[in-house]
């Protein structure tokens, strides 16, 4: 593959006993605006700060741009990195840590305060250069983080949860803005964050990380609506989940024998084997609620309303079925209106609505 | 009589006697060093600066002196830049027991009595067969300062963030180009700062001094000869000039150490 811009070989990093990373394999592509989502202790910052030089592999390679840098010290390497709380140098102006990088290769002052002025229009801070880092909010400092890191037009940009100190609205925006900007650039983004809605919205791909393995690769859209095992299709979004063995497949359709009864899902990958532990998927979003309603077999289940929940867009109602677990609804105001705790009815799902999850491995 | 009222008038009574202890003594010093009567009495016949004058001409009190800031220099420079060293390396350390182990056993020195460390160094140099001098005692200020040198370090450090040096090292920088530009003059302020509190401290040392100069002189222990022939007013003058150089040293030591406010 010619236009990997980063490769990542069969890395692992054992921290003692520990293993952080158990032999993961990556292509990010030019451009490509590629997330690693998992939970705290997941090992993607372990990735990151490996990508980026701070932490040494205890095997496999790393190539960008075909090069391989799996030796060399963070300031040999193409990359940069936006940290966490943006590690900016206080004692230095805005203008100066954006304009470390060049300084270090020599630029002369007209030609370096030129492209630092670019970059803070870039990141919209424009006659804020004089600054020091104290006198910054939380958003300028990281989009003064951002401008000091692109500054010198790494090959690779990676950034290790920018946003997360950020409030609510402010993250939402400078999500949008980051997004842009690697557009604008072209630029090839690694973006570390536990944050799945952020993955979502930004990411060209998210590699979904759990316990020192990535589990499934894929556009948001994949990972949303064909998570590949339980542990995805319950940390990207809400999910609900019915636990079963296979029991028969017949063509593309499989059918799931669970407590709650057998339930029929359309395959998009191989099959597996009969007997073998597995879960359907199903979004609180395509389950709908009838009160007299039979649906076509293996795509519904009786149940007795449990618990609703007003969210403001949307209500969530939560209903029990036979073996005592609850499926949760998520409805429309007028969908909602007259269910009552007690109720019995008919939960209900479109044929694409359910994807077969597999048991997650280790 | 409102109970609480009358315990307000004894705490702020106990208050004023405490800090009567502190400084009326030092105070009394002061005053005197100004004074005209050779003797300690009130009240005050009249206002010189003729001690000062006798002390600074007396040519063991310059030899002394100029001993005295030769070893502040050494002592600050020496215990500033090995602690200051000692602390950023401690910081720097992953395993917090290490760390706390290793801190612990670099200020212990700090609360053993001087006369042990006066006494230990002595026979030490004594046993390499290095005559006691300058040499020794300025050895001997080192090893009492650098405790203390650590300790504000390390408080000044441990807010240090680390990320800064990664940051450099990823924009491009070698690992000296990271600690020129960045290291240093993050940590230059409480560098400083405490090795004017080194110097501070080295400047009033007596103890080990004693122990270990051998025949040549300090302030202090020119001052301490001194006094075994009586009070001379000139030795008033002698401690003031010492005490405004230590409070001058141990402000600014202060003003260079104080955490920055977030």
């Amino acid at each position: 593959m010619t236009d990997a811009a980063v490769e990542i070989i069969g890395i692992t990093k054992k921290f003692g006993p520990l293993t952080a990373l158990a032999g993961i394999d990556l292509q990010i592509g030019a451009g490509e605006f590629v997330s690693l989502l998992g939970a705290s202790g997941c090992g993607k910052s372990t990735l990151l700060r490996i990508i980026a030089g701070f932490e040494t592999a205890s095997a496999g390679a790393v190539r960008i741009y075909g090069e391989d840098v799996t030796r060399r010290p963070p300031e040999r390497r193409p990359t940069n990195l936006v940290f966490q709380r943006g590690a900016l140098f206080p004692h230095m102006s805005v203008a100066e840590n954006i304009g470390y990088a060049l300084r270090l290769r020599g630029w002369d002052r007209r030609r370096l305060s030129g492209r630092v002025e670019e970059m803070l229009a870039l990141v919209r801070l424009e006659g804020l250069g004089a600054r020091l880092p104290s006198q910054l909010s939380g958003g300028q400092a990281q989009r003064v983080a951002l401008a000091r890191a692109l500054a010198g037009e790494p090959r690779v940009l990676l950034l290790d949860e920018p946003l997360s100190a950020l409030d609510f609205k402010l993250r939402q925006q400078m999500q949008l803005e980051l997004r842009s900007i690697q557009r604008r650039l072209g630029a090839t983004f690694v973006f570390v964050t536990h944050d799945q809605t952020e993955a979502l919205v930004m990411s060209d791909r998210i590699a979904i990380m759990n316990r020192g393995q990535i589990v499934q690769v894929g556009s948001p859209r994949e990972i949303y609506r064909r998570p590949a095992t339980a542990f995805v299709s319950d940390f990207v979004g809400a999910t609900n989940l019915l636990a079963g063995v296979v029991a028969e497949t017949d063509g593309d359709v499989l059918r799931l024998d669970t407590p709650s009864g057998p339930y029929l899902v359309r395959l998009t990958g191989s099959a597996p084997a009969r007997g073998a532990p597995a879960a359907l998927s199903l979004r609180p979003e395509s389950i709908r609620i009838s009160r007299d309603f039979s649906p076509p077999s293996g795509r519904g289940v009786t149940g007795t309303i449990a618990d609703i929940v007003y969210q403001g867009a949307a209500t969530r109602v939560g209903a029990q079925i036979v073996g005592g677990q609850i499926l949760w609804a998520d409805l429309r105001d007028d969908e909602a209106e007259g269910l009552a705790p007690g109720d019995t009815v008919t939960l209900h799902w479109a044929e694409n609505a359910a994807t077969l999850v597999q048991e997650d491995p280790g | 009589m409102g109970g609480p009222m009358s315990s307000r008038v004894w705490a702020i009574g106990f208050v004023a006697l405490a800090l009567i202890w502190l400084y009326v003594p030092i105070l009394v010093i002061v005053l005197f060093s100004f004074t005209t009567s050779p003797r300690l009495s009130l009240p005050i016949e009249g206002v010189t600066l003729e001690w000062y004058g006798k002390a600074l001409s007396d040519p063991l009190m310059t030899t002394a002196l100029a001993n005295s800031l030769t070893l502040a220099a050494v002592t600050a420079t020496v215990a500033g830049l090995l602690g200051a060293a000692f602390a950023f390396g401690l910081v720097a350390l992953k395993r917090q027991r290490l760390r706390t182990g290793l801190l612990a056993a670099s200020v212990l020195p700090a609360i053993v009595p001087l006369l042990v460390i006066g006494i230990a160094l002595a026979v030490f140099f004594r046993g390499l067969g290095m005559p006691q001098g300058m040499f020794n005692a300025a050895m001997g200020h080192i090893l009492v300062c650098m405790p203390f040198v650590i300790l504000t370090m390390n408080a000044r450090l441990e807010t240090f963030d680390f990320s800064v040096l990664d940051a450099a090292r990823d924009l491009g920088a070698s690992p000296y180009q990271a600690f020129r530009d960045i290291t240093f003059p993050l940590i230059r302020p409480s560098v400083l700062g405490s090795a004017l509190l080194a110097a501070a401290l080295s400047l009033d040392e007596f103890v080990v001094t004693w122990f270990n100069i051998g025949n040549r002189l300090t302030v202090p222990v020119l001052v301490w000869g001194w006094m075994r022939r009586g009070v001379d007013p000139s030795i008033n003058a002698i401690a003031t000039l010492l005490l405004s150089l230590l409070i001058a040293l141990v402000l600014t030591a202060g003003l260079l150490t104080q955490k920055k406010k977030p």
